[in-house]
């Protein structure tokens, strides 16, 4: 079906819904060719929608799985010869107080998020340095620089997904290949409903039972308030056709604005601000 | 009820650790001091001869290792009032060149340790209501460096940690902080792992990587030893309520106030200029 195209070809994980969903969309109506990848072929329905319409190929990927990274990227180069464009953007959200977390939690959390852009990275980098030139965006969070109480695991999730897009930035320079981070605040996308809660959270001998009640309201009102994912679409979509792209584009006022106080403010000076916010933490009398 | 406090550290057969433990149980604390290979426990034992030092083993990297300890610790003493999450070390290689089983041993250690590490001891401190947690950041949690950007991705997490954990136990009264070193003079350099690919001499970028690695190891020849981060640490336990983030040298205090100064896109150009004089 796919012939030798000047398109350029763009790999695009986790797109079955979401971010990956719509920057597919809108990468093959701005003449890219997309390869969207998938984990779970129950939720395929609209990626198979969109394929029939527009220059989108799905492809199976597990990003936790070796294998299947190295399975995928090779079909892909192997009909085009090359990738232009990787979009790391698989991830969910584990919610929970870091103590309501098991060993397990955590580390199902590090194994997508981070592990799995790892993973497609060593797989897709040696095919762009080849070439002497690629574009990575990797999808970071608001919660890769504020890390709130209740999503402590996912935003040291999404810290680490920052330091990484840093660092290869710099190592892959030399190679032609340009590395950026987006970062989103809150969208409405399925993160909420595809979040996983940690195995004592739910417990009732989870001594943050009460507090957890309090973040999740707390949460839930800020995600109503949430941008549409096609906005982060649009501005990836934007992104890469910056030359150079720069290192950090956020995504969505309210993302702009807890970073700009992180960065304006004193931590003690944002603590205060945190615990407005947050009126449970506070030391006992 | 022991009536001295008590201190929990990890990592103590060299470095931080070892020079923690020593500086605490001067101060009048009983140190539990955990480490990895019973074996090296030899320096320390001669160093603390005397103190109130007991040496334990402890593998961060077991599942169920630092439960069994600390509820031995709890039992004996019936408290915890400082834990110092200090076991890790440090990968260094290009990030794209990483195998599953060294970017998994790397956050093994330095993540996912320090929290299990954590949470066996939370339900102690929680039980009293009292209690001080550090760990034992980076500046490569604040800032990233070519050829160590694992080990930056592992620290900048701990940093997440520190500050959701933060508020997460205020309410019982646990205090949280990350101690952020800088370059220091330790044994870090020999426990560092370097990337298989570059030990066989089969990486991509292996003159860039010896480069590196050659201005990393100058840097901290030249850096002042553990005792400024034990400093730092005797600081934030001094202190009556601790704060976020104690850095610990001049680098680690200076680099990131410079880092503030600077927008993206500058702060991009310096390490672009940085890296160059690793290349060719």
């Amino acid at each position: 079906m796919t012939s030798e195209t000047k398109k350029p070809i763009a790999l695009i994980t986790g797109a079955s819904s979401g971010f990956g969903f719509e920057t597919a969309k809108f990468l093959a109506a701005n003449s890219y060719r997309v390869y969207a990848t998938y984990r779970n072929s129950k939720k395929l329905k609209d990626l198979k929608a969109l394929a029939a319409k527009a220059d989108v190929h799905a492809v199976l990927m597990e990003t936790t799985w070796t294998p299947s990274v190295e399975k995928a990227v090779l079909a892909v180069v192997k009909k085009e010869r090359r990738i232009d464009i990787l979009i790391n953007n698989a991830g969910f959200a584990m919610g929970g107080f870091l103590e309501d977390l098991s060993d397990q939690d955590l580390k199902d959390q590090f194994e997508t998020n981070v592990f799995g852009y790892l993973r497609v990275i060593r797989a897709v980098a040696p095919v762009m340095r080849k070439r002497g030139s690629g574009k990575i965006i990797n999808v970071g969070s608001i919660a890769g620089r504020v890390s709130f109480p209740a999503l402590g695991a996912y935003a040291a999730s999404k810290f680490a997904v920052r330091a990484i897009s840093e660092t290869l930035r710099q190592e892959l320079r030399p190679y032609g290949i340009e590395v950026a981070e987006v970062a989103p605040g809150s969208y409405l996308t399925q993160v909420t409903t595809s979040a996983r809660y940690g195995q004592n959270v739910r417990s009732n001998r989870s001594p943050y039972r009460e507090y957890t009640r309090q973040m999740e309201d707390l949460m839930a009102k800020e995600f109503a308030k949430g941008g549409l994912a096609s906005d982060v679409a649009e501005l990836i979509t934007k992104a890469l056709d910056d030359a150079p792209m720069k290192p950090v584009y956020l995504a969505g006022s309210d993302a702009k604005f807890m970073a700009f106080l992180k960065w304006l403010m004193l931590d003690v000076e944002f603590e205060f601000f945190l615990k407005r916010l947050i009126p449970w933490s506070r030391f006992p009398r | 009820m022991e009536n001295r406090s008590v201190a929990l550290i990890t990592g103590c057969s060299t470095g931080i650790g070892f020079e923690a433990s020593l500086v605490l149980a001067r101060r009048g604390y009983l140190v539990f001091a955990t480490m990895r290979d019973i074996k090296k426990a030899g320096y320390l034992r001669k160093a603390v001869k005397g103190l109130p030092v007991e040496i334990l083993p402890l593998d961060v990297d077991q599942p169920l290792a630092a439960r069994k300890i600390v509820s031995a610790i709890a039992r004996k003493t019936g408290r915890i009032d400082v834990l110092i999450n200090n076991a890790g070390f440090g990968a260094f290689g290009m990030l794209e060149e990483f195998t599953d089983a060294e970017i998994k041993a790397q956050y093994e250690t330095n993540v996912f340790g320090l929290m299990r590490v954590t949470n066996a001891v939370l339900p102690v401190m929680r039980a009293r209501k009292s209690g001080r947690i550090l760990h034992i950041g980076s500046l490569a949690g604040k800032m990233t460096f070519a050829g160590i950007g694992l080990y930056c991705s592992s620290k900048y997490a701990v940093e997440a940690l520190t500050e959701a954990m933060r508020t997460e136990v205020r309410p019982f009264n646990i205090e949280v902080a990350v101690i952020e070193p800088g370059s220091t003079n330790t044994p870090f350099k020999r426990n560092r792992h370097l990337s298989q690919k570059y030990q066989q001499g089969r990486s991509d970028y292996q003159s860039v990587l010896e480069k590196i690695l050659a201005y990393g190891n100058a840097q901290s020849q030249k850096a002042p030893g553990a005792e400024q981060v034990v400093a730092a640490i005797l600081k934030a336990l001094g202190s009556r309520r601790m704060a976020v983030r104690y850095p610990a040298g001049f680098d680690a205090t200076w680099f990131p106030i410079a880092r503030w100064f600077l927008s993206d896109g500058v702060y991009d150009w310096v390490l672009k200029r940085m890296f160059r004089r690793f290349e060719s």
